[in-house]
């Protein structure tokens, strides 16, 4: 049965009779030749709608077929055709990375689809993943279950896009089976197929770990970490955490329950980075095992300029997130300058200015609009002293202010520059909480980064360790028959064939009809003389005879 | 002989063209005669080898144009002049327009028979004749030629002359530089063109000695058969109009040619052109002879 991809151009169908109507033929008259118009003058003259209407031009015949084919060509004609498109939606979650008897859930199902496709003579195959599925892998391939295997459990899965389930391709679903989720998709559309590939029930994974510094001791971290029992009986499980190869903690025996979390939080010392892992592994060894980079809570280093107050050196000696180097140092990730510490650096620094007596400004705080309201701290300005006075350029961030008076100011450069003219001595004298408060704030404006509540987590999910497999029902376990695969490339072309050729006798019968309707006219120059001419004709007796 | 076969169908036969120019002789010949004291107006002075008169030497004449005898008898420089050999030409001017070529070309072949029987009279009587077709243009062209010899040559023309069907328009206008000297013009056309070719006979008319009009008529273009609504389709303009035929619209047709002719007569009379219109039906023999006698009679 034909049937269209756009039908809306058919519409265009009715405009045909529009096309017999433009050639319908005027009245016709029968033509006299006179030797001179004038002579008729006075005759009455005909009505304009008088005589014989003439057929119609013949042409509109072509130029209405011409528009039809046109007009089919656009909407896109299709065949029926024994060719069955399938998209392929992979379960990518990290319990297909669960092992069977054989394999991982993953290949096996892989191996199962290739096998049911096998049994279809033509199949068109799109291979999409539900973590990623506006990605197309294209057809189902080695390289493609490699690609599979490899970007597997990284992200979390979901049910695919309405607009990817398009109407004319089954779809079909590789999956375990152990996230519901995964099974509502959107509207009424269901899987055409589902492919469900789950033998193994028991499985304790670890879902989430985090960090922090410990408040109280800057040298230590303390990690929580969730430990979930995703399989469907009870298990005990033993967590060692590790940091490179030196084991720093472990926990006894946790007791699951099937579907049971538990919390497990130590303390380690502050490291790089730190591994959790469960004894003993299962199936699904890729989540009996979690690591964590530590780097964001690392301490950052300072390079102090020798000439900066003793009371500042010890506010930022003391500040959890940081730590003095000497100013020669080359790892050193900013710099705190009084005066010497030079300013070609490259680093982020700050530059405290002191060109006079400390004393104490006068107006109401004034925080920048640059700054975050969370970032700015409750400041008394009866403690806080300057000792010099900025000079702002047009390009420079005012980004606190006493009254008229800029007290710390942004630089415009490559690098990261605040200059500030308070008196951090003064200050340090009043005995109040502004110089903690102060270097706190310039320094995570310099950095740019939160230093006091930096948290390292790596979470994969509460469903990562689900792999039971759940009582949904399946889709018909066989395809009952190849559904028709309708493409319109080939027809549409075939069609615009047949318009070029009808546009190819167009053009020809337009030129044929130009050579017909030029006029004959005599050929310039045309000029005889009887003298010229040969015909032959002989003088009249007279003038043969003299 | 054979071959006159050929001319017969259009033009007249011999004997018919040998009586006619027997005829006509007196009426051309007396034209040339020159009885002492009766010299016609139309013998002019001129380069010729006829002597014409004397007249006293003017600076420019040539030297040896001077009469020696009658110049030592009066005593004083005289020159001989000449009688212009000019007045012995003839230009016959064919019309060959579309217009001529309507209702089975009846008025062309009228006008071919009517040039032929004109350039042969005049051969016949020793005159120089040339031949000239003209449309829209100068169509076809048969030199100043005298003897009967050359009648073969303007005979082969008019036989080959055949009026285009249409766009073919009336110039005369154009034939006005063929025309020189003191020739005679001989027109021969329907006239059937913008003021009806008046202005071309006067310019045509400044560049001749004599200008004869025969303006071709047919009656059928003017009584159309056909009745009914019709495109009239004018053969040399290709204009277009729209009308209902029938006997009202030949009587009118029939009256506004009428008009045209005599618009055309008042003009040829205040110009001394002699005019005749010519109805095809009728004889072209006493046609042209009456059309001579009057120019005789007015020229």
């Amino acid at each position: 049965m034909l049937s269209f991809s756009t039908p809306l151009w058919l519409l265009g169908l009715v405009l045909l009779p529009a096309i017999r109507w433009l050639h319908r033929g005027g009245p016709h008259r029968r033509e006299l030749h006179v030797s001179r118009l004038a002579l008729w003058r006075g005759s009455d003259a005909s009505r304009p709608t008088a005589g014989e209407r003439r057929p119609p031009d013949p042409a509109w015949r072509r130029r209405a077929l011409l528009a039809a084919l046109l007009l089919i060509a656009l909407s896109g004609p299709q065949l029926p055709e024994q060719r069955v498109r399938v998209t392929l939606w992979i379960d990518d979650s990290l319990s297909m990375l669960t092992r069977e008897t054989q394999a991982t859930r993953l290949v096996e199902g892989l191996a199962r689809v290739r096998s049911l496709l096998a049994e279809l003579e033509r199949a068109d195959v799109e291979v999409r993943t539900l973590a990623d599925p506006w990605l197309s892998l294209g057809a189902l391939n080695d390289a493609t279950v490699a690609t599979l295997v490899v970007g597997a459990g990284r992200k979390e899965p979901a049910a695919p896009p309405a607009a990817l389930l398009r109407r004319d391709s089954q779809q079909w679903l590789l999956t375990d089976g152990a996230d519901a989720t995964l099974f509502a998709w959107p509207g009424d559309r269901r899987p055409d197929r589902i492919v469900r590939v789950a033998g193994v029930t028991r499985n304790v994974g670890l879902e989430r770990l985090s960090a922090r510094r410990h408040p109280d001791d800057p040298e230590t971290f303390d990690l929580l970490l969730k430990v979930t029992n995703g399989g469907t009986a009870e298990e005990d499980r033993t967590v060692v955490f590790t940091v490179g190869a030196t084991e720093v903690a472990r926990v006894g025996v946790v007791r699951l329950g099937p579907g049971a979390s538990r919390r497990v939080e130590v303390t380690i010392p502050a490291s790089a980075a730190v591994r959790a892992t469960l004894q003993p592994g299962d199936a699904l060894p890729d989540d009996d095992e979690i690591a964590l980079d530590l780097a964001t809570l690392r301490k950052r280093r300072v390079a102090l300029d020798p000439s900066c107050p003793k009371a500042l050196a010890a506010a930022v000696g003391a500040h959890p997130a940081l730590t003095l180097v000497p100013s020669d140092a080359g790892a050193a990730e900013a710099m705190l300058d009084c005066g010497t510490g030079g300013a070609a650096t490259g680093l982020p620094t700050i530059h405290v200015l002191v060109d006079r007596a400390a004393s104490r400004p006068r107006g109401a705080l004034q925080w920048s609009s640059e700054v975050a309201q969370a970032r700015r701290s409750d400041l008394d300005t009866d403690r806080l002293r300057v000792a010099a006075h900025l000079q702002v350029r047009p390009t420079d961030s005012v980004l606190l202010a006493i009254g008229d008076e800029p007290t710390v100011v942004r630089r415009a450069g490559e690098a990261r520059r605040l200059e500030t003219s308070f008196d951090f001595t003064a200050i340090a004298a009043t005995r109040g909480p502004e110089l903690p408060l102060l270097v706190n704030w310039m320094f995570e404006t310099v950095l740019d980064r939160s230093l006091l509540d930096a948290i390292a987590v790596v979470d994969r999910g509460p469903r990562s360790t689900l792999v039971a497999p759940l009582p949904i029902a399946d889709a018909p376990a066989a395809v009952s028959a190849a559904k028709v695969l309708r493409s319109s490339s080939d027809e549409a072309r075939l069609v615009l064939l047949v318009v070029l050729l009808a546009l190819l006798w167009e053009v020809v019968a337009l030129l044929r009809q130009g050579l017909r309707m030029s006029p004959p006219g005599r050929p310039e120059g045309e000029y005889r003389s009887a003298k010229h001419e040969g015909i032959p004709v002989s003088a009249p007796a007279a003038a043969r005879t003299e | 002989m054979a071959s006159t076969t050929l001319i017969e169908p259009v033009l007249p036969s011999e004997p018919e063209l040998q009586s006619f120019a027997r005829a006509a002789a007196q009426l051309l010949i007396d034209r040339q005669a020159r009885a002492p004291g009766a010299r016609t107006i139309a013998r002019r002075a001129g380069v010729g080898i006829q002597h014409f008169d004397h007249r006293d030497y003017a600076p420019g004449d040539e030297v040896r144009h001077i009469d020696w005898r009658q110049t030592a008898r009066l005593r004083r420089p005289i020159v001989r002049r000449f009688e212009s050999e000019s007045v012995s030409d003839w230009t016959v001017l064919v019309d060959a327009s579309s217009s001529m070529a309507v209702h089975g070309a009846a008025k062309a072949r009228a006008a071919a028979r009517m040039a032929a029987a004109m350039a042969y009279a005049l051969l016949h009587l020793g005159h120089r004749v040339e031949v000239l077709a003209f449309g829209g243009r100068v169509l076809a062209h048969c030199p100043r030629g005298r003897g009967q010899h050359h009648y073969a040559e303007i005979a082969r023309l008019l036989v080959a002359l055949q009026p285009a069907g249409s766009s073919e328009r009336s110039e005369l206008g154009v034939c006005a530089r063929h025309v020189h000297g003191a020739a005679s013009a001989f027109v021969v056309s329907d006239f059937l063109a913008d003021d009806e070719m008046c202005r071309n006979l006067g310019a045509l008319r400044q560049r001749c000695t004599a200008l004869h009009a025969m303006q071709v008529s047919d009656g059928a273009e003017t009584s159309l058969r056909e009745a009914g609504e019709f495109d009239l389709v004018d053969v040399e303009t290709g204009a277009r109009m729209q009308a209902v035929t029938g006997d009202d619209a030949n009587v009118f047709a029939t009256r506004e040619r009428a008009a045209m002719t005599t618009r055309l007569r008042s003009f040829c009379a205040r110009s001394r052109v002699a005019f005749t219109d010519w109805d095809v039906s009728r004889p072209w023999q006493g046609t042209l002879l009456a059309h001579l006698v009057q120019a005789r009679s007015h020229c």
